[in-house]
């Protein structure tokens, strides 16, 4: 100072500019604290709470909104009839039940979520029985009598989904997934028949005769992101990695690499897995993907409670 | 007995491939890296753009979501930072693929392994600097709870689960896409049986052309591949 010039101030940037700058290496110096803690809060392990409202839309049959932290989802399903005397070509008979839906595409989403439609193919979500609608014909003097009263499928429900998301902070797939299952557990059916004489499906408009879907068993889908420091111009083994649960925004636009579980209930315990999913780096083998599953898997536990009590 | 791959059947593209295995056959192209569009630009890397066809009809949503799940395998394949401001593009037709009577998952998770050895094979008939060698391979696990390897459409009819993975030379995981029944011990057995398989096809060959280690009924398909493309393409050098 004797000479009168300042000394310089050191190169210092607010904690938001240092994100917006380098968010990999930002991202890299809270997780490499020895208690690793995310810059959103969280530690690496904790997902965001899910809250649930259902029935919000009132034109809908049945209707629910997902929260998990800044990510929202808004789902509406709609209920159609389908005739049976309409669909072309009507699946033979030895068609399985589980096949039935997709088959007849009886669940209609919207163009967002084709992996949420597929999932919910393979999870069989929903039993066609729900969705049947069936009349029993009066007997005639050609039937046998000891042949029971003939049922005949007259037409079946469809149900449109639509889901919008109304704030994405991250994870959507889970969200997205929460909010169809919410909103299907609140879709109410009214009761409907078929009317020989009109040759119509008529509905009755009695709030107290509609009916439920049922969803016995629910699957839970859990996302992950993985960050990884190792690139193509580093060593293998200098390369370390964090796998980060329930990824919001921020961490989903610097992780590459992610994995989705979708577990459900076996019987008792919290044992079948419905669909795996890994792609996009080479930091995740056996044993990491096997500690997702476990957080999937206590994960789901927290989802029952929000579902079932909400 | 490995699946069928013809090399170069355009003449256009810088790299190509007809890859056909039991359930699909697939023809792949791969041009790169060439100019890029200015809104995919990116500042240190190659982007890599995966293009999918379907048998028939237009692309839709399903092929928009196999096409990240490719795209996301090929960057960890591709040495992206040796062509910064580049564009890498992959174009898959699919020519056969499995019945549209089976479920979606299944039929998704069954392309898969086609897809990412047909593009690979692409790339690397293009000269494309790869980082690592990637095998995929498809596992059911049948009605009876036997695991196959590279089923037929039969059985994924009554299959109980499906699976689709991929792993390196290195042995690191790539891909795994899995769907149906299973749980946990199930998967890990599954994923030994694949790396196996997966490692057994880019397994070394010793001078004579027989495999040095691990022996699997398809042989070590990938690594022949690429050998008779190397010597394929030193061929004129032999020949003067």
């Amino acid at each position: 100072m004797a000479n009168g010039t300042a000394k310089l101030a050191g190169l210092v940037f607010s904690r938001e500019t240092f994100a917006k700058l380098t968010p990999g290496p930002f991202l890299q110096a809270h997780l490499q604290q020895p208690e690793p803690i995310r810059p959103n809060g969280r530690s690496l392990d904790a997902f965001r709470t899910p809250t649930i409202h259902t029935g919000s839309l009132s034109h809908s049959n049945g209707s629910a909104v997902v929260r998990l932290g800044d990510t929202a989802v808004v789902c509406g399903v709609r209920a159609e009839i389908l005739l049976a005397s309409d669909i072309p070509h009507p699946p033979s008979e030895d068609t399985s039940e589980d096949d039935l839906v997709e088959r007849l595409g009886l669940l209609v989403p919207n163009a967002l979520s084709y992996r949420v439609l597929s999932l919910m193919h393979t999870s069989n979500l929903i039993k066609p029985g729900d969705l049947r609608i069936q009349y029993t014909e009066p007997a005639t003097e050609d039937d046998l009598p000891d042949d029971g009263p003939k049922i005949v499928t007259k037409a079946f429900w469809a149900l449109y989904i639509d889901v919008l998301c109304i704030a994405l902070d991250g994870n959507p797939f889970d969200a997205a997934w929460a909010a169809v299952i919410a909103a299907l557990k609140s879709t109410r059916l009214p009761r409907a028949w078929w009317d020989p004489d009109r040759e119509m499906i008529l509905c009755s408009p009695l709030a107290n005769e509609t009916h439920g879907l049922r969803l016995d068993d629910i699957p839970v889908a859990s996302t992950f992101a993985v960050f990884s420091t190792g690139s193509a111009l580093k060593q293998r083994s200098e390369a370390e990695s964090w796998v980060l649960a329930d990824p919001d925004g921020f961490e989903e636009d610097v992780c590459s690499e992610t994995v989705t579980a979708v577990v459900r209930s076996d019987g008792g315990g919290v044992e079948s897995i419905t669909r795996l999913e890994k792609s996009g780096g080479d930091a995740i083998d056996k044993a990491a993907m096997g500690r997702c599953v476990h957080m999937a898997q206590q994960r789901w536990r927290e989802w029952q409670g929000v579902l079932h009590g909400g | 007995m490995g699946p069928d791959i013809s090399h170069h059947p355009l003449h256009g593209a810088d790299g190509s491939v007809t890859f056909s295995s039991k359930l699909c056959s697939i023809l792949a192209a791969a041009n790169g890296p060439v100019e890029v569009q200015r809104r995919d630009e990116l500042p240190e890397e190659a982007a890599v753009e995966v293009n999918i066809r379907p048998v028939s009809g237009v692309s839709g949503p399903r092929e928009r979501w196999l096409e990240s799940v490719v795209a996301a395998v090929l960057r960890s394949v591709l040495h992206l930072h040796m062509h910064p401001r580049t564009l890498i593009q992959v174009t898959l037709q699919i020519t056969k693929a499995p019945s549209s009577t089976l479920k979606g998952a299944v039929q998704d998770v069954a392309l898969l392994p086609s897809l990412i050895n047909a593009s690979f094979l692409a790339l690397a008939d293009g000269g494309l600097p790869l980082r690592n060698t990637v095998a995929a391979v498809l596992l059911a696990v049948v009605s009876t709870g036997e695991v196959r390897e590279e089923p037929s459409e039969k059985e994924l009819v009554g299959c109980k689960s499906l699976h689709g993975l991929a792993y390196n030379n290195h042995g690191d995981l790539l891909l795994s896409e899995s769907a149906g029944g299973f749980d946990l011990a199930e998967w890990e057995r599954i994923a030994d049986q694949a790396e196996e398989t997966c490692r057994a096809a880019m397994a070394p060959l010793d001078e004579d052309g027989v495999v040095m280690e691990g022996t699997t009924s398809s042989g070590p398909w990938l690594r022949q591949e690429l050998t008779d493309k190397a010597q394929a393409a030193v061929a004129w050098r032999e020949a003067t």
